[in-house]
């Protein structure tokens, strides 16, 4: 479903991910891990196409991001949360998503019902529909954030560091929600800091080090890994 | 004797303020069609800039080809009815909206992911060009050209003093137009594409949104509101000149800036408070006509300074 395949990339000269090999099979969760200046973010944009890989090949859903660009993401079942949820405040909490069900699922008429599942899956939306989403605590914009790329039913949600800046108890709601949707069959990759909470629920995981995957292998395993805990956990 | 001299006092002091309420009222109707057409022209700056990040200094110049167009169709159609002439300024509005397009795609676009100087200079520099095609391309392009009043006539009185045509069509317009605008960028789905890429260009792809799309809608939409502007300007002057992009642009901008560049009402504050200034500056400084301007980028400079962001602006922040 999504592949990095010895992927180089730079901001400048300043060199990010150098040969970075990343693969989500379909029905996953891969939790991509790494210590801050890591490079996740970076590959969450390269991802995206935001960031053009200067060498290597990305490939969602077996089309190369390069030919096919960041707009048309959405369209293929790609539901993006990027890293501080990067909601657009001055725009309504229903505005953002529909926003979101428009991207993945074109401008189709069934808006009213996906609302209202979203409202469902996360309570505290329901009656902030109305307000700014600029206006909300940090909580609820990772919730409208998460509601936004799900509300079209994507295929894959890709997920950068949703826990960043999240009370304890948030962060364990928040996982739950992701591994509830992980349980309907959507794949996910999730690009996390908190380590022992996204290994927690996901199927594999890699480490990422200074640009580069120092370690990949299951979830468990990388867990009780002495090397992954010694490079980063 | 006493009572006598009190009744001339009174009756003078009366016939006094009865000229001064005719004053304000005269001047309070300049202030409004003035402002409207400033508004109309900040909204241009505004929307452009909120979407695109971009200041277009040739805006004005933009705006002002069109009263040219419709010259030239007008003189084309041999245009005398106002069928004509409303048929003249209709293509008019429609050709400029197309013009900003076009000078997206071939200059403006260049600079999208360059730093913003450089588009400011090519704007600056867009502006020569249209200047310099205008003087050269249209027939006696270096004179002025006289453009007709649009409506002529009084349509009431207030407190005797005359309110005409001109003045409620541009005003009416304008209160139109920012509606219309208003429903537009709240209630269609493109309107909600156009202010999210106004917030977030990157997420705004994340989200499906080709900014080539939102681009060109803003640059109609920007480049024919302000060719309505132009229209009113030239018919509120009564003639028109390859230059008077400068002014509109100029004033337009102020405008904008001073609402808070990127904000809607801010651009229609921003145009009735520099026509405000200008008017008050003509009615109330001796020779206050001559030296209006410096009067309102005085007032430019004071809002830089206390008010960077302009008045209803959001504070300011690099986009990245």
């Amino acid at each position: 479903m999504l592949e990095l395949k010895d992927v180089d990339t730079a901001y400048g000269a300043v060199p990010m991910l150098r040969g970075v090999t990343i693969s989500v099979r379909p029905g996953e969760l891969v939790c991509l891990l790494g210590p801050n200046g890591a490079g996740k973010t970076t590959t969450f944009m390269t991802v995206c196409g935001v960031v053009k890989a200067q060498r290597g090949k990305v490939e969602v859903m077996g089309k190369d991001i390069a030919a096919l660009g960041t707009e048309n993401l959405a369209a293929l079942g790609v539901g993006l949360v990027p890293e501080g949820r990067r909601l657009f405040p001055g725009l309504t909490v229903q505005e953002n998503l529909r926003l979101g069900y428009d991207a993945v699922s074109g401008r189709g008429p069934d808006f009213e019902p996906q609302l209202e599942k979203m409202c469902a899956l996360f309570p505290r939306i329901r009656e902030r529909l109305r307000q700014a989403a600029g206006t909300l605590s940090g909580g609820e914009q990772a919730m409208v954030a998460l509601a936004r790329a799900l509300i079209g039913e994507p295929k894959m949600v890709v997920m950068d560091e949703p826990s960043l800046g999240l009370s304890p108890k948030l962060i364990g709601e928040y996982f739950e929600i992701t591994q509830e949707i992980h349980r309907h069959g959507t794949t996910v990759l999730l690009i996390e800091q908190n380590a022992e909470m996204g290994l927690g629920i996901a199927d594999r995981g890699y480490v990422l080090v200074k640009g580069k995957v120092a370690q990949e292998g299951p979830a468990r395993e990388l867990l009780a890994s002495r090397t992954a805990r010694s490079l980063y956990l | 004797m006493c009572a006598r001299m009190h009744g001339w006092y009174s009756c003078r002091l009366q016939s006094e303020m009865w000229r001064m309420a005719e004053l304000l009222i005269q001047q309070g109707l300049n202030w409004i069609t003035l402002g409207c057409i400033y508004a109309l022209l900040a909204i241009g700056f505004s929307l452009i800039f909120g979407v695109l990040n971009v200041i277009h200094f040739s805006h004005g110049d933009v705006a002002m080809t069109a009263p040219f167009i419709c010259l030239a169709l007008a003189t084309a159609f041999g245009a005398t009815s106002p069928t004509w002439l409303v048929l003249a300024l209709v293509i008019a509005i429609l050709a400029v909206g197309l013009i900003g397009v076009v000078l997206d795609r071939v200059v403006i676009r260049q600079f999208r992911d360059a730093p913003a100087m450089m588009a400011l200079v090519s704007t600056v520099a867009l502006g020569i060009v249209i200047r310099e095609s205008i003087r050269h391309l249209y027939p006696e392009g270096s004179n002025p050209h006289a453009f007709p009043r649009l409506v002529s006539g009084v349509a009431f009185e207030i407190a005797g003093v005359p309110v005409n045509w001109f003045a409620l069509l541009v005003t009416v317009l304008t209160v139109v137009l920012i509606g219309l605008l208003f429903v537009f960028l709240r209630m269609t789905p493109l309107g909600l594409r156009i202010r999210a890429a106004s917030e977030d260009r990157v997420v705004a792809r994340m989200m499906g949104i080709r900014d080539g799309r939102v681009f060109r809608a803003t640059f109609f939409i920007a480049s024919a509101i302000g060719a309505i502007a132009g229209l009113l300007f030239a018919s509120y002057a009564g003639v028109t000149r390859f230059d008077f992009g400068i002014m509109a642009g100029l004033l337009g901008f102020s405008a904008a800036v001073i609402g808070g560049l990127g904000s809607m009402p801010g651009a229609i504050l921003g145009g009735l408070i520099i026509a405000g200034i200008e008017v008050l500056a003509q009615t109330f400084v001796p020779d206050g006509a001559s030296y209006r301007l410096v009067f309102v980028f005085v007032l430019v400079i004071v809002v830089l300074v206390f008010r960077p962001a302009g008045l209803l602006g959001r504070p300011l922040m690099e986009k990245v």
